[in-house]
């Protein structure tokens, strides 16, 4: 089919409004949040499930590919569109369908984001526990094609944990429904495998998740800490003392540097790493393990620990957090994020290796992690004006992806492979297990032309190009 | 003539791998060998040998559910995963664990113990149920309101292909979208896809206080009530179950010493328990509050059990379905939203064999109803005029179970009454992506074949 035709056809379901196809138009939607870029040939705009059907049914009569794309927030290249494919934008999708008390679940579209559910949820005392950085932007059809985690995923589990039903629109345009409004469902379990597929299997065009009800009691911890190592033994006492809190996360010394320059967050000049604990429960957990968290604090060596209650003093505790990656703009124009998970009792010493990885290649590594579930957030810096600088850094990031697999772990914890690490697969898994990987996929999309060419190594070089370290990105 | 397949098997493994068939019988099916392979390298060996030759294979863990599923359509040899039995690594401080999937959940949760941690699965009889036997079923127990299924707990698997070819997916880690999540696709696929061999678990510290709160109520409906209010307050327990007089009547001697004093006896009289645990402190205020609750909303009395006779009771119930089934002429469990429990269990009460009602056990927080109909004692199994009631209890009870957008599934029933149905229910619009799964996954279809959704 004639390109131009395929854009009638386009028009035709969706109105001409809602598709843009000028390449000056397009130059926003070249991106997400990773360090890959990819030209769309087009971006649609379908205001419902059934034009989101007949969409992909043209395209794929018409042999061009398809990527789906939420907010475009994505970390590893996930909604870059495929090489003379189309991008079909959920911007439109974006109802709350149905908060269900009773049954505590949300029926939502694609296109809603994340915090959104989770404001609304709360309006009725319940909650949306999967909390991306990033959910004042990003949307859940993203969260669920990247299975997103984020801070309060250790207690409460990523996306996954949280998703109950999917109806998805397949490469041929036949809906279906995956999973149920029911907690148990018969069959093959395809919306758990669907969540995470990034976009590959197909698009989901209505969601419904879980909603939790709000704890009586939230306490924040904070407690600064002379060094990582330090503050890594924190975290393994806390551990020990059977405790499994809401929220474990810890940013290291030039992350502090940063987040002081730019937002005074009250923390001392020669801190070398900030722990933040969040518990939840009846007040008489809080209470009882929050005892015991504080002490566990001060014994492994904090030299301070502060810790709040009331909603507005637990903000004033995150904003260090929350507002770390953003002010790391104020030490260097770019960054690059690796996203690899190792065992928690791995922590300290894969940092230590990071940090060998930033003198190796002379660039400067600011992390800012889940600590709770070993989830590193290493930020290598730098300036991508600087000839050759991208490339280092790349394989920098490579190294340091590297040394968590060596460690016991993985190569992403909530990020997605996407582009990005895509030739970074074999060091996690044999020809035979991306073998039997590729035959789910073949089995829902019999002719890959769901966002096709990420997730598996097919040695095709990309080309990364710079992100600008700006105050709204987020991790 | 040709050798039988438990000769090649042992020119394969050796003689020790070959076991006698006696009670390794599915569906009324005797295989015509059974293989308990020592490694899962001769567990490959069996499963490259049978995809060549085209012969069905029916993995087995403890036999604990071996009725759950279709008659299969052939069953030629019954693979026991019995001797991989070890725990691979245990790191307390990760709060993770590996395991073959041979291991038995009481002794993986022994093993836990060391480091005050356990894996939340829940199976009836531990102590023979294994970790990939749970894994293929996919189903939870009483606490799956608070723990949910298996699902949530798996971080990483191993598995052999139909044709013996190990891969992996997941890892050791507790947070991973490295590939897709193929953990998911394995749990729950009752076998049919591979051979789980290896196994990595995601942990919880042991909580240092448990309790139970068992109360009476009139009636089933009282307490599914009684229950949702529970469970909608800041002292929901991990777990709500209501169940029927006739269940009660099968109550072990520890429980029905427990109850005494709760007035049971009458008919209508329905027994639930409310499962607690935590800190000491916020779970004898979650009980205290929550008797107090209870009774509010019309229990008859409550009795508060701690520790290990509380334990005893959640392993009571856990084990129930599995004791009971046996002595039934049909179970059914029914999953449907939980908002819909109430009604699900009330309109399934009323379906009659024989003009016996079924014996229920419901839990209003996951949203599932077990019915229990009796078998009644002069009963000829297999004669059409007895298999007719139950067909059509079995079509009444997925009749409301779709209404509710649920689903009903038979886990036991006469197998002349099992080879005319589906056990799993209508497939759903989603059953040509499964199809297209096994077809690829399996593409000889060895792998139990027929005992899946839809003839899978």
């Amino acid at each position: 089919m004639e390109f131009k035709r395929f854009l009638k056809g386009l028009q035709g379901i969706v109105g001409e409004e809602n598709v843009v196809h000028h390449s000056d138009d397009l130059l926003v939607f070249e991106y997400d949040g990773s360090v890959d870029r990819g030209l769309p040939e087009a971006v649609v705009f379908p205001a419902d499930t059934q034009e989101v059907s007949q969409v992909i049914a043209l395209a794929h009569e018409a042999g061009v590919p398809v990527v789906g794309r939420g907010s475009g927030t994505g970390l590893s290249g996930g909604a870059i569109a495929p090489p003379g494919g189309i991008q079909v934008a959920f911007t439109r999708m974006n109802r709350i369908l149905e908060v269900d008390t009773e049954n505590r679940l949300a029926l939502v579209e694609p296109g809603v984001i994340n915090l959104d559910l989770d404001t609304h949820a709360r309006k009725s005392g319940l909650r949306y526990a999967p909390d991306p950085s990033s959910q004042k932007a990003c949307s859940l059809g993203g969260n669920i094609a990247e299975n997103a985690g984020g801070p309060h995923c250790l207690a409460y589990g990523t996306t996954t944990n949280h998703v109950l039903g999917l109806e998805v629109v397949l490469e041929d345009g036949k809906v279906v429904n995956l999973g149920s409004l029911a907690r148990e469902t018969v069959g093959y379990d395809l919306r758990g495998v669907f969540t995470g597929s990034e976009g590959t299997f197909g698009l989901a065009t209505k969601i419904a998740v879980r909603l939790l009800p709000v704890p009586e009691a939230v306490r924040t911890f904070l407690g600064i800490f002379p060094d990582v190592e330090t503050a890594c033994t924190a975290v393994s006492a806390v551990i020990e003392h059977g405790i499994v809190p809401a929220a474990l996360e810890m940013i290291d010394a030039l992350t502090i540097q940063a987040v002081q320059k730019v937002n005074d967050a009250g923390y001392p000049d020669d801190a070398g790493a900030v722990l933040l604990i969040e518990l939840e429960g009846l007040q008489d957990e809080v209470d009882e393990i929050g005892e015991e968290v504080e002490a566990a604090l001060w014994e492994t060596g904090a030299t301070q620990v502060r810790t709040a209650e009331a909603a507005e003093e637990r903000e004033q505790l995150w904003v260090g957090r929350k507002g770390a990656l953003g002010a790391l703009g104020s030490i260097a124009p770019n960054y690059y994020l690796v996203d690899g998970v190792v065992p928690r009792t791995q922590l300290a010493q894969v940092l230590g290796q990071v940090t060998e990885v930033g003198r190796k290649y002379n660039i400067p590594i600011a992390n800012v992690f889940h600590a709770g579930d070993g989830n590193l957030h290493p930020c290598l810096l730098f300036d991508e004006r600087q000839p050759g600088a991208l490339e280092k850094i790349v394989e920098a990031g490579a190294e340091v992806m590297r040394i968590c697999v060596d460690a016991g772990g993985t190569l992403t914890g909530e990020h997605g492979v996407g582009l990005e690490k895509k030739e970074q697969m074999p060091l996690v898994f044999s020809e035979d297990d991306m073998a039997a990987m590729v035959l789910v996929r073949d089995a829902f999309a019999p002719d890959n032309s769901l966002n096709p060419g990420k997730i598996f190594p097919d040695g095709e070089k990309h080309t990364p190009h710079a992100h600008p370290a700006s105050p709204g990105m987020t991790i | 003539m040709e050798s039988s397949l438990g000769d090649r098997l042992e020119q394969l493994l050796g003689g020790s791998a070959v076991l006698p068939v006696d009670g390794y019988e599915v569906d009324g099916l005797t295989p015509q060998a059974v293989v308990r392979p020592a490694d899962r390298l001769q567990v490959s060996e069996v499963l490259r040998w049978a995809s060549v030759e085209r012969v069905s294979v029916l993995p087995r863990g403890g036999g604990t559910r071996t009725g759950l599923g279709n008659v299969p359509r052939t069953a030629d040899v019954v693979l026991d995963l019995g001797r991989l039995d070890r725990l691979l690594d245990y790191q307390p401080a990760d709060m993770t664990a590996t395991v073959e999937a041979g291991v038995t959940l009481a002794s993986l949760q022994e093993q836990l113990a060391s480091g005050r941690e356990f894996v939340p699965l829940e199976a009836a009889l531990p102590s023979r149920s294994t970790v990939g036997g749970i894994l293929s079923v996919g189903t939870g127990g009483p606490l799956s309101h608070a723990y949910g299924l298996p699902r949530e707990w798996l971080i990483g698997i191993g598995v052999l292909s139909p044709s013996g070819v190990a891969t992996k997916a997941g890892g050791k880690v507790v947070k991973n979208v490295t590939g897709y999540d193929l953990n998911k696709l394995y749990t729950g696929s009752l076998g049919t896809l591979g051979v789980i061999v290896e196994a990595s678990f995601k942990l919880l510290p042991i909580d240092p206080h448990s309790g139970t709160l068992l109360a009476s109520f009139p009636s089933i409906a009282a307490s599914l009530s009684a229950g949702r209010k529970l469970l909608h307050s800041q002292a929901a327990p991990m777990g709500f179950h209501s169940i029927s007089t006739g269940v009660s009547r099968r109550l072990q001697d520890s429980v029905q010493a427990a109850s005494q004093d709760l007035g049971l006896g009458d008919e209508e009289t329905a027994l639930s328990f409310a499962f607690f645990s935590g800190r000491a402190k916020a779970t004898r205020r979650r009980m205290e509050e929550a008797a107090a609750l209870l009774l509010a909303e019309g229990a008859n009395a409550v009795q508060r059990i701690e520790n290990s006779a509380a334990k005893g009771m959640l392993r009571w119930i856990t084990d129930a379905p599995s004791e009971i089934s046996p002595s039934s002429a049909l179970v059914i469990k029914v999953s449907v939203q939980s908002k819909s429990a109430a009604r699900t269990s009330a309109e399934c009460g009323d379906i009659l064999i024989s003009g016996e009602k079924p014996d229920q056990m419901a839990d209003p927080g996951f949203g599932s109803i077990r019915l229990f109909w009796p078998r009644l004692p002069d009963e000829q199994t297999g004669s059409a005029d007895n298999e007719q009631p139950v067909l059509d209890a079995v079509q009444q009870t997925r009749q409301i179970a779709n209404r509710y957008g649920g689903s009903a599934v038979v886990e036991y029933c006469p197998l002349p009454v099992k080879r005319q149905i589906d056990v799993w229910g209508d497939a759903p619009d989603s059953l040509a992506v499964m199809r297209n799964i096994k077809d690829r996954f399996d593409p000889s279809g060895i792998l139990n074949p027929g005992r899946f959704l839809g003839g899978i």
